[in-house]
C-alpha cells in the first residue's frame, strides 16, 4: 500500500496539456526527484498534488481520494508546498521571527511547549537561530531559501513539495536545505517531492522520475536510470557527418556503435539519449571568426586591488585578478560573497572605491575610458534581458546599432550568428514567446556583435536545462580557442567550474582562491568533485 | 552621435507602439477623456425636477409655473402638503420646491409683499441656484419695476458663452500634464523593473544621449497625441474656434512637455517600479493642477496659494493656451507665458536631469 498514488493526473491550460497521463507511488520518508528541461511539466503536476491547481484523474493521499482543489481541502493540512522563485512567499519587511508567528499564525497552530521546540530546531537547522530579528529582505539568497522552507515545514506537513528550491543558491547553502530535508524525512516520515536542475542533488534521491515535454519517460533510483543509458555513453570521439550523436563534457553519446571504449554516464546522459531517441536534431554550434582583427595580448584585463565599500559593508576587499586572453574564468563564492559587485565594477557600472583596473595595459580612470571600456566588453546578464517589445531580429540591429555598427555588417553578422546558432526560424518572434534556452543564444549575440575582448557572464545558465546548457558550453569553448577571448562567468553550478581553465573564489568580499583546476584538484586530493572542493574552503 | 540618438527614439517608439494596453490608456486620455470632460459638465439647469404645494386656488401661481418647461425643467409635479414635497426632496425626487401659501395670491392682489418659500436642494448645488435665478428673472418680469436701466452684455472670447470648449481644453491640458510626467518616467523605470537596466548602462554611449534621446521620444508621442486631441476632439467635436497662430500653441506645447518631462525624469530616478511611478506622479500633480488655475480661476484663491501659483508651469501654460485659443493673442505678446514655461522648465529638466544622470 502506498501514502500516495497519482492515477492518469493530467493538466491543461487552455489548449496546451502541461502533463499527461502522469501516475506515481510514493511512501512515507521517501525523497522523490523531478528532473526535466523546463516546461516539461514538473510545477503543473506539483500543483495538481499540492491541491492549487486544476486536473484531471486521481489522486489518494492516505485513503484520501481527490479529483479537484476543492476536495483537496481535507488533506491541504498535510501538504506543505514551496513555490519556485527564491523568497516568493516571504515577506521582505517582516523580521525572520515574524514570519514564523505569521505561518503559525494562518495555519492556526496551537502554541504549545512542543511547538517551541519543534520551532527553535528548525531555526537551528536552518542556521537562522541569530538572525530571528533580520528582515527577510535584508538575507541572503541562501538564507531566504531556508527561511521559505522552515515556514514550510512549521506546520509540520506530511507530503512535502518543493518546486526547484536549489535553483540560484550557493552549494554551501544548498547543502543544508538537503540537511534539513533529510532530517526531516527521517523524524518526521515525510513523503518529500523535489523538482531539481543540480544533477548530483538528483542522484541523492531514493527515486528520480524524468519528465519531457509533459510525460514522465522514465522512473527509478539512480543507478538504474544510469544503467539503461550506459550502452550509449562513449569516451569523447568525433562522430560521423551523416549520422546522429552528440559529444559533451568527455564523452560522446550515440545510439548506434561507436568506435570508442564505453564511458561511464551521469544522469546528464538521461537527456542527450532521450533527444536522440527523439531524432531531436541537436544542431552543432558553429562560431566563425572573427572580422576584426584585433591582437588579443596575453592579459586583457587586470584588477589590482579593488575595492568596494556600502556604508560600512565592505563588499568587495582588495581583489587582484588577472584575465588572460583565450581562457574561461569561473568565478565562484555563496550568495551575498561579492561576485555580483566585483563583476560590475570590472564592467565600469560601479565606481571604484579603490585599487586600480587595467584593460589591454590602459588604466580605466575618467568617465571616458568607461565608455571605451563597454565598447570593448560583451555581457549576458542572468535573465538575458532584452528588450520584450522588440523582436529578436530588431533587439539584435539595436544592440549593433549602439556599438556603431554599419547597418549593413550588422545584418550579415546577425543573420550569420542565427543560422550558426540554430534560431534562424524565430528572428521574427518577441523573446518571450521563447524557450530560455533559445533566449540564451540569441542574448550571447548580442553580447558578441561588436566582437569584444571580454565577455563577461553573470549566471547565464541558471534555470536553463541540461541540453541548451552543453551547447551554451558548446558556444563558450569555441569563443575561446577560435577568438581567443578573455571569459569570465559565474555560475552556481559546481559541474560547470570544472569546464572552466581557472578559477576565482570569493568568500565574504576576499578572494580565497585563484587556481587552474586541474591545480585545485591536485591542492585537494580527496575531494571528488569540484563541489567538494568548494565546500572546504566554506566550511 | 545623430544615429545612435534616433535609434534610441526609434527603439521606444516601437516599444510604446506595440504596449497595446498603454497605447489605448493614452489614446483614451487624449480623445474620450477630454470629450466626456467637455461634453458632460453642465451648468445650465436641465430636466430639473420641481415640485409644488399650491394652497392659492390658482392663478399668479399656476402662471409662474407655467413658465418652468422644458428642456430646462420637466413640468412642475403637485405635492399636497409641505411635508410631501420635503420627503420627496430629502429623497432626491424633487430638486427645487415652490411653496404658495395661502396669503400668496391675497398679499399679491393688495399690492402687499408677496413670500413664495422656495426649497432648494443646495447639494445639487450650480443647478439649484441656477433655477432660482431663473425663478428671479420671472418674478422680475411679473413685478414690472419702473426702473430704466436695461442690461445688455457683449461676451467676449467665447462668444456662445460655451462651458464645453473650456472645460474640454481644460481637460486637455491636465491630460497632457499628466501624460508627459508619466511616460518619460514610464521608459526609464521599465528599463529597472524588466531588468535592462543594466545593459542599458553597458552601452558605450554617453549617459546625456540616452536621457535626452528617451525623454525626446516619449515628447513626440505626447506632441502626436495632443495633436489629435486638438484635430479631432476641440476642433471636431466642439468646434473651438483658435484665435491665434496654431505653431504658437505647438511650440509652447512642445516647450511645457519638457518642462514637465523633468519632473517625470526626477520621479524615474527615485522610483524602484511602475507603481511606484503612478503614486508620485499623482502626489506630484495634482498641487500643480491645483494651482494652476485650471479648476479655480488664480485670483480667487488665497493670497498665499496664489503667489505658489507663479511656480506652478501649468499655470503659464495654460494662460498661454486660453490666450491663443480665445484672445487671439499675437505671438510677440505671448511672451510671458513663454517666459514663464522657459524657465521652470529650463530648471525643472536641468534638475530631473541631474537627478537621473547620477544613477548612469
Amino acid at each position: 500500500m502506498f501514502d500516495l498514488e497519482l492515477k492518469n493526473v493530467t493538466v491543461h491550460y487552455k489548449d496546451i496539456v502541461a502533463i499527461n497521463n502522469a501516475s506515481l507511488e510514493a511512501k512515507h520518508g521517501e525523497i522523490i526527484g523531478f528532473i526535466g528541461a523546463d516546461g516539461a511539466g514538473k510545477s503543473s503536476l506539483m500543483h495538481a498534488i499540492a491541491g492549487v491547481g486544476r486536473f484531471k484523474g486521481e489522486i489518494i493521499y492516505e485513503g484520501t481520494d481527490y479529483h479537484s482543489p476543492k476536495e483537496a481541502e481535507r488533506i491541504k493540512e498535510n501538504i506543505g508546498l514551496m513555490p519556485q522563485g527564491i523568497g516568493l512567499v516571504l515577506y521582505e519587511t517582516l523580521t525572520v521571527g515574524e514570519h514564523l508567528e505569521f505561518f503559525a499564525a494562518i495555519r492556526n497552530l496551537k502554541k504549545n511547549n512542543d511547538f517551541f521546540t519543534y520551532k527553535n530546531k528548525l531555526l537551528q537547522m536552518a542556521g537562522l537561530l541569530h538572525f530571528v530579528d533580520r528582515e527577510a529582505g535584508k538575507l541572503s539568497g541562501g538564507m531566504m531559501q531556508k527561511l521559505s522552507l522552515i515556514c514550510t515545514l512549521l506546520h509540520r506537513p506530511k507530503l512535502l513539495i518543493l518546486d526547484e528550491p536549489t535553483t540560484g543558491v550557493d552549494p554551501l547553502s544548498r547543502m543544508e536545505l538537503w540537511e534539513i530535508l533529510d532530517d526531516i524525512r527521517s523524524s518526521e516520515g515525510t513523503i518529500i517531492l523535489v523538482s531539481t536542475a543540480y544533477m548530483q542533488e538528483a542522484a541523492k534521491m531514493d527515486k528520480i522520475l524524468l519528465f519531457d515535454e509533459g510525460e514522465i519517460i522514465a522512473g527509478g533510483s539512480s543507478p538504474e536510470l544510469i544503467d539503461s543509458v550506459r550502452k550509449y555513453t562513449y569516451e569523447e570521439v568525433s562522430c560521423d557527418n551523416d549520422k546522429v550523436c552528440f559529444s559533451f563534457d568527455k564523452r560522446s553519446y550515440a545510439l548506434y556503435p561507436l568506435a570508442a571504449k564505453y564511458a561511464e554516464p551521469t544522469l546528464d546522459a538521461l537527456f542527450f539519449v532521450n533527444a536522440l531517441q527523439k531524432k531531436h536534431t541537436l544542431p552543432t554550434m558553429e562560431i566563425g571568426e572573427r572580422q576584426s582583427t584585433v591582437t588579443i595580448p596575453k592579459v586583457v584585463m587586470e584588477a589590482k586591488a579593488l575595492t568596494k565599500q556600502f556604508g560600512d559593508f565592505v563588499a568587495n576587499d582588495h581583489i587582484d585578478m588577472q584575465l588572460q586572453s583565450a581562457q574561461i574564468v569561473g568565478l565562484l563564492g555563496a550568495n551575498g560573497a561579492g561576485k555580483t559587485t566585483f563583476i560590475k565594477m570590472l564592467l565600469g557600472l560601479y565606481p571604484i572605491d579603490e585599487g586600480e583596473l587595467y584593460l589591454l595595459g590602459k588604466p580605466i580612470l575618467s568617465g571616458n575610458d568607461r565608455r571605451e571600456l563597454k565598447a570593448q566588453i560583451g555581457y549576458v546578464s542572468q535573465h538575458f534581458a532584452l528588450y520584450k517589445e522588440m523582436t529578436v531580429r530588431e533587439n539584435l540591429l539595436y544592440f549593433a546599432r549602439m556599438h556603431a555598427i554599419g547597418t549593413e555588417t550588422a545584418l550579415r553578422r546577425i543573420e550569420k550568428y542565427a543560422s550558426a546558432l540554430g534560431y534562424l526560424q524565430y528572428m521574427d518572434a518577441l523573446p518571450g514567446e521563447l524557450p530560455l534556452g533559445i533566449n540564451q543564444r540569441f542574448s550571447i549575440t548580442a553580447a558578441l556583435l561588436h566582437e569584444p575582448v571580454i565577455l563577461f557572464l553573470d549566471e547565464p545558465t541558471s534555470g536553463v536545462d541540461t541540453i541548451a546548457r552543453a551547447q551554451f558550453w558548446q558556444i563558450l569553448e569555441m569563443l575561446k580557442v577560435k577568438w581567443g577571448i578573455s571569459i569570465l562567468i559565474t555560475t552556481h553550478y559546481m559541474s560547470e567550474a570544472e569546464y572552466c581553465d581557472r578559477v576565482v573564489l570569493l568568500k565574504e568580499g576576499v578572494k580565497v582562491a585563484d587556481e587552474y583546476v586541474d591545480e585545485l584538484y591536485r591542492q585537494h586530493p580527496h575531494a571528488k568533485n569540484f563541489e567538494e572542493i568548494f565546500l572546504e574552503y566554506y566550511q | 552621435m545623430m544615429r545612435v540618438f534616433w535609434t534610441i527614439v526609434a527603439k521606444e517608439l516601437i516599444s510604446f507602439l506595440r504596449s497595446w494596453g498603454l497605447l489605448a490608456v493614452v489614446l483614451y486620455a487624449l480623445t474620450l477623456d477630454v470629450y466626456i470632460a467637455g461634453a458632460g459638465m453642465q451648468i445650465k439647469p436641465r430636466n430639473v425636477a420641481i415640485g409644488y404645494v399650491d394652497h392659492t386656488g390658482g392663478g399668479i401661481s399656476r402662471k409662474i409655473l407655467s413658465r418652468l418647461h422644458g428642456p430646462e425643467f420637466v413640468p412642475p409635479q403637485r405635492f399636497l402638503s409641505q411635508k410631501a414635497l420635503s420627503d420627496a426632496i430629502f429623497n432626491k425626487k424633487i430638486l427645487v420646491g415652490i411653496l404658495f401659501d395661502e396669503d400668496f395670491e391675497k398679499d399679491y392682489r393688495q399690492g402687499n409683499t408677496a413670500v413664495m418659500n422656495v426649497l432648494l436642494d443646495a447639494t445639487a448645488a450650480s443647478q439649484s441656484f441656477t433655477t432660482l435665478g431663473y425663478l428671479q428673472s420671472i418674478i422680475m418680469d411679473f413685478s414690472k419695476i419702473d426702473f430704466p436701466v436695461t442690461v445688455k452684455s457683449h461676451k467676449l472670447f467665447n462668444e456662445n458663452a460655451d462651458n464645453h470648449t473650456f472645460m474640454a481644453l481644460s481637460e486637455m491640458l491636465s491630460v497632457i500634464t499628466m501624460l508627459s510626467i508619466l511616460l518619460p518616467a514610464m521608459v526609464f523605470v521599465k528599463e529597472k523593473e524588466e531588468g535592462t537596466w543594466d545593459i542599458m548602462l553597458l552601452m558605450p554611449i554617453d549617459a546625456k544621449l540616452t536621457i535626452l534621446a528617451k525623454s525626446f521620444s516619449q515628447v513626440i508621442i505626447i506632441m502626436v497625441g495632443t495633436i489629435i486631441c486638438v484635430g479631432f476632439v476641440l476642433f471636431g467635436s466642439f468646434d473651438i474656434s483658435m484665435n491665434g497662430s496654431f505653431w504658437a500653441f505647438v511650440l509652447l506645447t512642445f516647450f511645457y512637455i519638457f518642462t514637465t518631462a523633468g519632473i517625470g525624469l526626477f520621479v524615474a530616478a527615485v522610483s524602484k517600479s511602475i507603481l511606484q511611478v503612478a503614486q508620485l506622479s499623482m502626489i506630484i500633480m495634482m498641487p500643480l493642477i491645483f494651482l494652476s488655475g485650471a479648476w479655480t480661476p488664480v485670483y480667487a484663491m488665497h493670497p498665499v496659494l496664489e503667489k505658489l501659483s507663479l511656480i506652478s508651469p501649468l499655470r503659464y501654460y495654460i494662460e498661454g493656451c486660453e490666450s491663443i485659443f480665445y484672445r487671439g493673442t499675437a505671438f510677440i505678446d505671448l511672451w510671458p507665458y513663454f517666459a514663464g514655461v522657459l524657465v521652470l522648465g529650463s530648471l525643472l529638466y536641468w534638475y530631473g536631469f541631474r537627478k537621473i544622470g547620477k544613477l548612469f
